[in-house]
């Protein structure tokens, strides 16, 4: 039993460096899309925004968006359900819990 | 391997108010929810002594009715 305690307190420093290998490069692609896409929006870029929602209002209105590709419909749903699930992640921080309130 | 332009003005803005909208939220529902929990187990505190003072009320009735009446 001792034994075998010892062999997987040696084999912690390799498991670590392993872990840290892997991660390495996957938090680099990680921190690369990072800092173009999570980056909070400087104030001049708000009216941008307001401009680039109303665009996307007038594009239903006027029946445009009904002419986009399904390729580019899929791909729209997502990046919408992506922004959404932001919320989620909001809510989480705000209870102060990943799972359920801590009442 | 980025698209041309980088990340667009309106999907930042909307991440980030989405994320702050749902920090809101729970921060009120939680708010909402605490006091109603408390109060919930306060009362479950008091009806559990009451339960168990009944408990022990019928165990011991039942216990002396079980035992045998011992002959005098």
């Amino acid at each position: 039993m001792a034994q075998a305690v010892q062999k997987l307190m040696a084999k912690v420093p390799t498991l670590i460096g392993a872990a840290a290998t892997y991660s390495k490069p996957r938090l680099a692609t990680f921190w690369h899309y990072a800092k173009v896409e999570l980056v909070p929006p400087s104030p001049a870029e708000i009216p941008q925004a307001i401009i680039g929602i109303k665009n996307i209002v007038t594009g239903v209105n006027s029946g445009r968006l009904g002419q986009t590709t399904v390729k580019d419909a899929f791909r729209n749903g997502l990046v919408c359900t992506e922004v959404l699930m932001w919320s989620y992640i909001g809510e989480c921080i705000g209870k102060g819990g990943i799972v359920g309130y801590a009442v | 391997m980025h698209r041309k332009g980088g990340c667009q003005p309106p999907f930042k803005t909307a991440r980030w108010s989405f994320l702050l909208i749902g920090m809101f939220y729970g921060k009120q529902r939680y708010d909402y929810l605490k006091p109603r929990a408390e109060e919930e187990r306060r009362v479950e505190e008091s009806e559990k002594k009451i339960r168990e003072e009944q408990e022990k009320i019928a165990k011991a009735l039942a216990e002396g009715k079980s035992k045998p009446i011992r002959m005098l």
